[in-house]
């Protein structure tokens, strides 16, 4: 670059330029923590929806009874703390709460983690309601041929469920994709942090948070798409085909 | 007298102060094609959901082959494997197509190889009309298709008792002729039958035995040609009354 920029338009040309390194690895472990964080959410969101929709069965042994009791409030205290905070604030209890009880975690584990144990207490909430979306014939008649409440949950219940929820999954990630630039609190070099860095150099912040506006956009766009694909790859086909093989005279 | 299937001891039912069932004393021996008649509220539903044990019983005891069915997940689910279900909307799984329908009980309950749970899907989509349509979904289906795959379904898992919970009233008139006459051919096959039903021709015609059931009481137990003739009991006679001039 020869000519120093003249308008904000030429400076956020020359710092996305100059500083692509940094965006590009910025945008790699947005990405990282994003992805990992939400799908590893997605999982805790299933296993605690399920344990909050799971009922007392009052024909089981106290120990049982009691240990369903215990994980039930453990998933409710779980659920109200990571809904009723900040993630930003979170974040920061997180790090230095496992620093200072002596485990050395590295920030982008953190970063991970806490996106992980925010992610799984909205998704707990969204796969309840998805359960609670499923018709409960869709569950009888599972039980009447013999199945048991687990395996009429895994294989009847929770695959319909999971067809329901999917924009509302879409949704979250979409969130935590832009949620993780709060991580910057902590040191995690996602997108925001390097802005700032890039935009230190010259003083043109805003310019350097242009670039990265531009990035999340794209990728949000990007993986919005995707999962209008997978949406309606899930939808299924409109049409049949007739087994023509079984077809006698009199149908 | 043939084998007995099911007895069912002193059977009461309540939701809350609201007593559905009180006292109810039967039993279902094999070939019976039993219908449940009463007006809506009598506890016929609750009563065949009690037998199936997706509600449980408040008092009393259900025995099967003479043995008191238990308490326990595990004797509930072999139970249910063995009395099959036909419900009022149907309820097939909305996420397979019909063929995957007819072979899931088969293959999670059962554990027949795939070849087998496939051959006796065919079969008993085959004889309820439906085998061309393995391949579409619920969704896919009418009512009346949607029954007899219901039937069908409930066929695959060999059950000793199919129930059915007012098979027909949340179909077209059209359509109802179609299940009905599935469910003809059951019982002419012997398939022992308990049938929560408003279709008193059917009733009349197919049955062997009629259960009225009035105030959550059985009210009587006659075979058809004495039911519909000669009633004993006062609300029978009202509700024969009203069907008959209906």
């Amino acid at each position: 670059m020869t000519e120093t920029p003249t308008n904000s338009f030429e400076w956020v040309w020359f710092i996305a330029k100059k500083y692509s390194d940094l965006f590009i690895r910025g945008t790699w472990l947005t990405l990282v923590v994003a992805v990992t964080g939400t799908l590893a959410g997605f999982i805790l969101g299933y296993i605690v929806g399920i344990v909050q929709d799971t009922r007392i069965n009052k024909e089981d042994n106290i120990i049982k009874r009691g240990i369903v009791r215990l994980f039930k409030i453990i998933a409710t205290v779980y659920v109200e703390l990571f809904r009723g905070t900040p993630m930003i604030v979170q974040a920061m209890i997180v790090f230095y709460g496992l620093r200072q009880s002596g485990l050395e975690i590295d920030s982008i584990s953190a970063g991970i983690l806490v996106t992980l144990l925010n992610t799984g207490a909205y998704m707990a909430e969204t796969v309840r309601a998805g359960i609670k979306s499923i018709d409960i014939g869709q569950r009888e008649g599972a039980l009447a041929l013999g199945m048991s409440p687990i395996a009429a949950m895994f294989h009847i219940i929770l695959p319909q469920a999971f067809k329901n929820i999917v924009p509302e999954m879409a949704n979250t990630f979409l969130t935590n994709l832009k949620m993780t630039s709060v991580l910057n609190v902590i040191g995690v070099q996602e997108l925001f942090l390097q802005a700032k860095t890039a935009g230190g150099t010259y003083y043109k912040y805003l310019e350097s948070y242009l670039v990265i506006a531009l990035i999340y956009l794209v990728l949000c766009f990007v993986f919005s798409r995707i999962f209008a694909l997978i949406e309606k790859k899930m939808a299924g086909q409109k049409d049949y085909v007739l087994a023509v093989e079984y077809m006698e005279n009199t149908q | 007298m043939s084998e007995e299937i099911i007895r069912v001891e002193e059977l009461g039912k309540s939701f809350g102060e609201h007593q559905v069932l009180r006292k109810i004393d039967f039993s279902v021996n094999k070939g019976n094609v039993i219908c449940i008649l009463g007006s809506s509220g009598s506890g016929k539903s609750t009563l065949l959901r009690c037998i199936n044990q997706l509600e449980t019983q408040s008092c009393g005891r259900i025995f099967f082959h003479n043995k008191e069915l238990g308490r326990t997940q595990k004797e509930i689910n072999e139970y249910r494997s063995k009395v099959g279900m036909v419900f009022q909307s149907f309820n097939l799984f909305n996420n397979m197509t019909v063929l995957k329908n007819c072979m899931e009980g088969t293959r999670r309950v059962l554990h027949l190889s795939k070849q087998e749970a496939h051959e006796r899907a065919i079969a008993h989509l085959k004889s309820v009309g439906m085998a061309p349509f393995i391949n579409a979904y619920p969704a896919q289906l009418s009512g009346g298709q949607k029954q007899r795959v219901a039937i069908a379904r409930g066929l695959c898992m060999n059950p000793e008792v199919l129930l059915f919970d007012e098979p027909t009233s949340a179909l077209d008139p059209e359509m109802v002729g179609d299940v009905l006459n599935v469910m003809k051919e059951l019982a002419q096959k012997s398939l022992t039958m308990l049938i929560v039903t408003h279709e008193m021709d059917f009733a009349r015609d197919v049955s062997n035995r009629v259960l009225f059931m009035d105030k959550g009481y059985i009210a009587e137990d006659a075979p058809p040609e004495k039911f519909f003739t000669a009633p004993e009991h006062p609300r029978a006679k009202e509700f024969l009354s009203r069907f008959i001039a209906g």
